[in-house]
């Protein structure tokens, strides 16, 4: 049922999925006979398995110092690299400056709206690829119905929100009714939707008549703060409770971690994507807005890797606070850890590059964390299980 | 000397075999000896120790210090042991389930098991591979040409490729060097082809292959073994030619031992009064079940795998499509277009594979009891947390489950702790209709009897309960009244006291020779 990319793209769904074999194998000990064909992984595990120790499961202080370091790793090396550009000589003039501060959480604002909204289909084990242009056509939409149309902001804004919302639908629809992948299913749209933007603008930015009231917002601050990074505070507020405190965002997870026990459960597995998809699309919207806020121009040439960096902060926040769960909490350090070494490295000198770069490097570096991780989990959890019951069974299928 | 002349007289014999696993004995003092050209059964019922000698053989679980395994006039220590040594001295394997690629050609299928043979600038050499598939197909008598795809064969052909696949290195060679160890091959194929496989492996023993025959099919054994070994609590109980043996003296020996007293009895005598009533049932596998479920009792329904026991339990549940007949919950009609549906109804569901249908691993215990019932804490936009936490901790007391605390997550706990999570998410409940589909699979003596308390503890508050069990002292044990499952339909319904003998009977014995509706 779930698409095998999905699979193995989502840290979540993959470490939920991979000790199902050696899980199996020690609760039935017995349960395999190897064809000699294929000999060489099951002895390992088979030998792994059985030995129970005796005591496991408790927790030592040891075991919960390096389960600190694990939670936190990502905000320790928050602060150090806070603490490294505001001290280091070719960074510590500008860097520790609000106007620096709030030009760099303010840049992150956009990316953070896509990055919260593209956690909810994560949870369910899918993703979007296509957030990043849903954003460039609700940016485009929303200036054109005001400069070229005349409509009321409000309804231009509703309109950009509400099409990005639709478009996450159709993603959504077509993800779980037609059961493809969502991984090629999104790259079609977004490369459809940048079609459709660059064919709507006639390629050009819609500068003149871009309503001051929402510049304004995109450049204002509030208690010190940027308007536009108070939004992405209610975002986040948001997402973290629709994830973590509705039925429906427990459902989400369930599903993530188990789409076929989630039916059996009684939980509306396609709706409940298609749903997720469509409230992705509807936060891509919000950010779209955002973008023209902030920018003060219409323009259909979005950053291509908009998508890449929101899967970026999704997988390295999934490596904080809830170790090996997507999480809010995580997914916000993540974006500000990305945000502070690529705004230090910039500041340092260092070309726009390292942008893109430093991007790239951390959704590769995220991935492989979550992979050690699982694997990590695995060979804890051998030595975790509580002693009793450890005695074989030799149920086997017939 | 004559011995020497006509070969060696042993293919593979094993000495003193034995397994320990946490202080338990699997598998004691096992001698074992398997002739050239001679089909050799192992029977046994579950936790015999058949299995653990199977995967000893192979080299996959390494044996208590001290056996020995001989193949032809080679004799190794079992620390020498290992799957790569097994392989080299001829023993091969196929195992119950092949892994079979349909979509792909008998000759692509029997090169994944060796490799493609290549030509110049390593392109794959397609003649030289269907020629060399060709030879085999007709030195093993299978009707198919090297460029039939896996799917056009009929069932029992599939698993006689399987089984070439394995054999296919002794070509040159010849067969009666090999040793081919079947793990119940038959186990997912139709009555008749088992027939038509039986054939053939009775062809090979004549070539002089040794076969080491794994199966639960008495009839089966019976038709195409020339010796029986039976094993039982881990030790042999004897070795035995098949020739004028019986199914009922096989039973004998397979379940001869006293059944422990794991299974409580039911508290009173249920009701007559019919819960569930099914007519005519029909969808995949199922061809017109009839079946009527009293209220408070266990209904245990017996069959093979394949005979639509599983599809049944789904298809009560909403969770696979039925294609007519009708069914009754408390005299209104049910019909379960989903999961949901079936649970607003009152009905609950324990999958077979609780990893793979039930679980959700990394989610910690409290969410995997609450999953489905999540909306019941959502009141004024709030998820009330403390009250979830509560009832958790209540059905942790209540249903016996050990965790250091409900945070856990539910892939730390031990199979039977697994199981009693799944059991709990539905009993607390009080579900109308309990379906359980092999719910101590993977479970330990302890855990099982506890899973079984909790049964009867059900049924005792008005739950009726669908039990599948694949093991019939078990099911015997558990059920109030044995339903079997066999061709599609309901064959027999056996009622009152049910005992072991009668069902193994029913399952293995009625199998060939029934009339089919």
């Amino acid at each position: 049922m779930t698409p095998p990319t999905s699979r193995t793209s989502n840290a979540r769904a993959r470490a939920s999925q991979a000790p199902l074999p050696e899980q199996r194998i020690a609760d039935e000990p017995l349960a395999v006979v190897a064809d000699v064909d294929e000999p060489a992984v099951v002895p390992h595990d088979l030998a792994a398995a059985v030995p129970a120790v005796a005591g496991a499961g408790r927790r030592s202080p040891g075991f919960m110092t390096s389960e600190i370091l694990r939670r936190y790793s990502l905000v320790f090396l928050l602060v150090a690299s806070f603490v490294l550009y505001s001290t280091w000589s070719k960074t510590s003039g500008v860097f520790l400056t609000g106007d620096s501060l709030r030009v760099m959480v303010a840049g992150q604002a956009v990316i953070g709206v896509l990055t919260l909204g593209i956690l909810v289909t994560m949870v369910a084990g899918n993703f979007d690829l296509s957030v990043g242009n849903i954003a460039g056509l609700s940016q485009v939409m929303t200036a054109s119905m005001y400069s070229h149309h005349g409509w009321p902001l409000w309804v231009g804004i509703l309109f950009g929100v509400a099409l990005g919302s639709f478009v996450g639908g159709i993603n959504g629809f077509l993800v779980t009714l037609l059961r493809v992948d969502p991984f090629i299913i999104t790259l079609g749209t977004a490369s459809a939707i940048l079609g459709f933007v660059d064919w709507y603008s006639k390629d050009q930015s819609i500068v003149n008549g871009i309503p001051q009231g929402l510049v304004k917002f995109g450049n204002n601050n509030f208690v010190g703060v940027p308007d536009i990074v108070w939004v992405l505070v209610v975002v986040a507020i948001v997402i973290y409770y629709l994830l973590e405190h509705t039925p429906y965002g427990r459902n989400l997870h369930a599903i993530g971690s188990n789409r076929a026990a989630a039916r059996l459960v009684g939980i509306r597995v396609e709706r409940s994507i298609a749903m997720a998809f469509t409230i992705n699309g509807f936060f891509a919207g919000v950010a779209g807005v955002l973008l023209l806020a902030r920018a003060g121009a219409g323009n259909p040439q979005i950053p291509p890797t908009l998508a890449l960096t929101a899967l970026a902060g999704a997988f390295l926040g999934a490596a904080s606070f809830k170790v090996g769960r997507l999480n809010v909490p995580g997914t916000i350090v993540a974006l500000l850890f990305l945000a502070v070494n690529i705004t230090g490295l910039t500041l340092a000198g260092v070309a726009n590059w390292i942008n893109e770069l430093f991007t790239g490097l951390s959704l590769v570096f995220a991935i492989a964390l979550a992979a050690v991780l699982s694997k990590e989990r695995k060979v804890r959890q051998r030595t975790a299980v509580p002693q009793s019951e450890q005695a074989p069974s030799e149920k086997t299928r017939k | 000397m004559p011995e020497t002349l006509a070969g060696p007289r042993t293919a593979l014999a094993v000495r003193g075999l034995s397994k320990t696993y946490a202080g338990n004995l699997a598998l004691d003092s096992l001698f074992l000896q398997i002739r050239p050209g001679e089909v050799h059964a192992l029977l046994g019922g579950n936790g015999s120790g058949k299995s653990t000698a199977i995967k000893i053989v192979a080299g996959v679980v390494p044996a208590d210090p001290g056996g020995e395994i001989s193949v032809g006039e080679s004799t190794y220590g079992v620390s020498d042991w290992s799957p790569a040594r097994a392989h080299a001295a001829g023993l091969r394997f196929v195992h119950q389930q092949p892994a079979i690629f349909p979509e792909l050609t008998v000759a692509e299928n029997l090169a994944m098991g060796a490799e493609f043979p290549t030509a110049a600038g390593g392109r794959v050499d397609w003649k030289a591979l269907h020629e060399r598939t060709a030879r085999l197909l007709a030195k093993y008598q299978i009707p198919a040409t090297p460029k039939t795809p896996m799917l056009a064969l009929r069932a029992a052909d599939r698993v006689r490729v399987a089984i070439v696949r394995a054999l296919q290195d002794f070509e040159h060679e010849d067969v009666s060097s090999g040793i081919l160890v079947l793990d119940e091959p038959t186990a997912a194929l139709p009555d008749v082809e088992v027939d038509v496989l039986l054939q053939a492996l009775r062809g090979y023993a004549a070539a002089g292959l040794a076969i080491l025959y794994v199966s639960h099919r008495l009839d089966e054994v019976l038709s195409v073994a020339d010796r029986v070994t039976v094993l039982r609590d881990g030790k042999k109980v004897d070795t035995v030619d098949a020739e004028g043996l019986t199914e009922a003296k096989l039973v004998e020996m397979i379940v001869g031992r006293p059944i422990d007293h794991a299974y409580p009895a039911a508290s009173e005598v249920p009701s007559d009064n019919a819960e569930v009533v099914v007519r005519g049932l029909r969808g995949g596998p199922l061809l017109g079940v009839d079946l009527t479920l009293r209220k408070g009792e266990v209904l245990g329904i017996a069959g093979l795998l394949g005979s639509g026991r599983s599809e049944l339990l789904r298809m009560l549940f909403g969770a696979y499509p039925r294609s007519g007949g009708e069914v009754l919950l408390e005299g209104k009609p049910y019909q379960p277009a989903t999961p949901a549906d079936a649970m607003k109804a009152g009905v609950a569901y324990v999958p077979e594979d609780r990893q793979a249908d039930a679980l959700f691993l990394r989610e910690s215990v409290r969410h995997n009891l609450s999953s489905g019932q999540e909306r019941s804490y959502f009141r004024k936009f709030l998820y009330r947390h403390g009250i979830e936490k509560s009832d958790s901790q209540k059905s942790i007391s209540d249903f016996l489950i050990r965790v250091v605390t409900d945070a856990q997550p539910v892939e730390t706990l031990s199979g039977g702790n697994q199981q009693k999570v799944v059991m709990a998410r539905w009993l607390r409940r009080r579900p109308k209709v309990l379906l359980l589909d092999e719910p101590t699979q993977g479970v330990d003596v302890g855990a099982r009897a506890e899973i079984y308390q909790l049964i009867r503890k059900a049924t005792a508050q008005g739950t009726s309960v669908v039990l599948v069990v694949s093991e019939p002292e078990e099911l015997a044990h558990a059920s109030d009244r044995v339903a079997v499952l066999r061709g599609g339909v309901i064959t027999t319904v056996v009622d009152g006291p049910v005992d072991a003998h009668t069902l193994t009977e029913l399952m293995n014995t009625e199998i060939r020779t029934g009339a089919m509706p």
